[in-house]
């Protein structure tokens, strides 16, 4: 009797969340396209679709005012539960005040919401992590160097904590060395003024010994300064520039395959998308889960790169 | 020459404010930084510049007719993504280029038309352009990178004869754009659509294709200035050109071209992009902290307009002046 009652409840259950599964939408608030952005969310759609949920993906085009209009539109579309990646930190906060009232769980994602009250959970890159390692890569490799040690370091957004803390993380990597002269130029994310910015910085300081890249897409940026200050030295030889960058595109594949760049450190943005789904579906399901989870980055160099190629989200497919 | 005459000729030229504020911000430089006057940091200033000084140029025909184009960085995206999607599907240069920029002229002139047909403000219609320009580009490209093939860098880092590629085409444009601005009919009419519209339609200028050719004509130089950017930059990004538009009306204005049409030159344009980048290098060179870099930017425009004023009002009184003189 007892096994039958448990046969018919595990029947039940299952019965029960097949349908809650058909019902399931996850709204996907998303701050803005680029290409690592685009590859989360199609970790996103791609963990969605094994769970049979159904997503609303909405993109704000890097204006928050508008990325707080589309919460409150999804809300109104009755969502069962919310994945943000926000413009901005401190202007979301309203929009998911309101997710809450109404009963809806709010993932963060890719990019952390440490101060909102909101926010159950973040699944996202370790950028501290990812930093350091392009840092302690960048340490050992110039480890010989004599004298004052020039490095030129593009940081991204101010606004944003993964920009932050990958630059925080690579100066920890860097810390065993001594005499260093960081250069730091602001960049928005954005690759003419990295490249202006690198230029610059170069100009100032023509004994470069080492660039760091807080996105690997700047990297063929700062390889035109290298070529036209004549400091495009293949990697090994004699005033070789160590060039290191975070993210995984194509545009870090490339460099390294091709010798420019030393390594890069590339996100798993696919089990980003993935565990964010799950998050999703254990927090519905009335599981408790750890506010903060991180997907942590693998550092690739000319040796492993083109065997890893599978595992870098950036590579050509 | 007589001192008058020369206080004359400079008080006539609008741009002279900001050539003012940019040996002033020159000379600050130098003296913060050793590397500043050097020849090779001269040559990285005007090919930082190239870009913005190259939209500047058209930017600065649009404002002269009271006109204005929110929607130049669309269109270099636009154009940027057009030529990276043809030359990874067809690795044809002459293709890829024709269709540049014939596109880029074609957004432009579409501006133009929606403008001269619908009668609406041309903030609002290059606002609804620059949404969809940029929405087109990112549908085009689904958001991806693209790289550009190595040997399109020499637009970017080439040089002939040892000057830079990009300083050679600004300075090729920039000549185009003085000779058709003082030459030209197209540079005399569209001075006056934006001293007067209705005088201009009165005297029956062509007012509506004269502004297309406008609009056009800044598309035009958008396109060759994406493919620029493009190659110095390496490849397709989906940020490339947000914002831009800003930087070049700034320049534009800056170089004292009235924001309500009428007046200006392209000399004064490119000045003024070149004293934008300028602010952005002296940061660069003197490795300031990240986090001054927007005030001081937004500091130094302040000054700059500042002077403008302060210049104009001067040649105002003295034009006051001379009246009273006159009438006594």
């Amino acid at each position: 009797m007892r096994k039958f009652l448990g046969a018919i409840t595990a029947a039940a259950v299952s019965m029960a969340t097949a349908v809650m599964a058909d019902d399931i939408t996850i709204g996907l608030s998303v701050d803005q396209l680029f290409e690592s952005r685009v590859a989360v969310n199609n970790g996103i759609k791609a963990g969605a679709a094994d769970k049979g949920y159904e997503v609303i993906e909405v993109v704000a085009d890097g204006d928050p005012q508008q990325q707080n209009a589309q919460i409150q539109s999804l809300i109104a579309q009755g969502v069962d539960a919310i994945l943000v990646c926000a413009v901005d930190q401190n202007t979301i906060e309203r929009a998911l005040i309101a997710a809450q009232r109404a009963g809806i769980p709010v993932v963060a994602y890719d990019r952390d919401l440490p101060d909102s009250r909101v926010v159950q959970a973040f699944v996202g890159p370790d950028s501290l992590v990812d930093g350091r390692l392009a840092g302690e890569y960048t340490a050992k490799a110039l480890a010989d160097a004599e004298g004052e040690i020039v490095i030129v370091e593009l940081i991204g957004a101010l606004n944003d904590q993964n920009g932050i803390d990958r630059s925080a993380g690579f100066r920890e990597g860097i810390a065993s060395l001594e005499n260093v002269k960081l250069i730091e130029v602001p960049t928005d994310w954005d690759s003419a003024r990295a490249l202006s910015g690198t230029q610059n910085a170069i100009q100032a300081n023509p004994d470069v010994a080492a660039v760091f890249a807080a996105t690997d897409t700047h990297i063929p940026a700062v390889e035109t300064v290298l070529a036209d200050t004549g400091k495009l030295v293949p990697m090994g030889e004699e005033g070789h520039v160590v060039i290191t960058g975070v993210n995984g595109s194509r545009d870090g594949y490339d460099a390294v395959l091709s010798g420019t760049a030393d390594a890069f450190v590339v996100m798993g943005t696919d089990a980003t998308g993935r565990t964010a789904v799950d998050l999703v579906s254990r927090i519905l399901a009335g599981e408790t889960v750890d506010r903060v989870n991180y997907v942590g980055g693998d550092l690739y160099t000319i040796e492993n790169t083109e065997a890893n190629a599978a595992k870098i989200w950036g590579a050509p497919k | 020459m007589s001192r008058n005459t020369i206080r004359t000729l400079i008080s006539r030229q609008k741009w002279i404010a900001v050539v003012l504020a940019t040996i002033v911000l020159a000379a600050v430089l130098s003296l913060a930084s050793p590397v500043f006057l050097t020849l090779s940091n001269f040559q990285a200033i005007l090919v930082q510049s190239s870009v913005t000084a190259i939209m500047a140029v058209g930017m600065t025909f649009i404002i002269l007719t009271a006109g204005i184009d929110i929607s130049v960085g669309a269109i270099l995206f636009l154009t940027s993504a057009l030529f990276a999607q043809l030359m990874l599907d067809t690795e044809n240069y002459l293709i890829a280029f024709v269709v540049t920029i014939v596109c880029a002229t074609g957004l432009g002139a579409l501006n133009g038309w929606l403008v001269v047909y619908f009668r609406v403000s041309p903030l609002i219609t290059t606002l609804a352009t620059y949404s969809i320009y940029r929405g087109a580009a990112i549908h085009l490209t689904g958001a991806q990178n693209i790289p550009v093939p190595r040997e399109m860098g020499f637009l970017g880092n080439g040089r002939i004869l040892g000057v830079p590629v990009p300083i050679l085409i600004m300075a090729t444009i920039v000549i185009i754009g003085v000779y058709m601005l003082s030459r030209t009919r197209l540079g005399v009419y569209a001075r006056a659509i934006g001293n007067s519209e209705r005088s201009a339609k009165e005297t029956n200028l062509p007012v509506g294709r004269v502004t297309i050719a406008v609009y056009a004509f800044s598309g035009l130089v958008t396109g060759i200035a994406a493919l620029i950017l493009l190659a110095r930059v390496g490849g397709l990004q989906s940020g490339i050109g947000i914002g831009i538009e800003f930087t070049v009306i700034a320049a534009v204005i800056l170089g004292g071209t009235k924001l309500t049409g009428g007046s200006g030159t392209v000399i004064g344009s490119v000045i003024g992009a070149v004293f934008l980048v300028l602010i952005d290098n002296g940061l660069n060179l003197m490795n300031a902290s990240p986090y001054i870099y927007d005030v001081v930017r937004g500091s130094v425009l302040l000054a700059a307009v500042a002077i403008d004023r302060y210049s104009a009002m001067r040649r105002h009184s003295a034009l006051e002046a001379q009246k009273a003189a006159r009438m006594a």
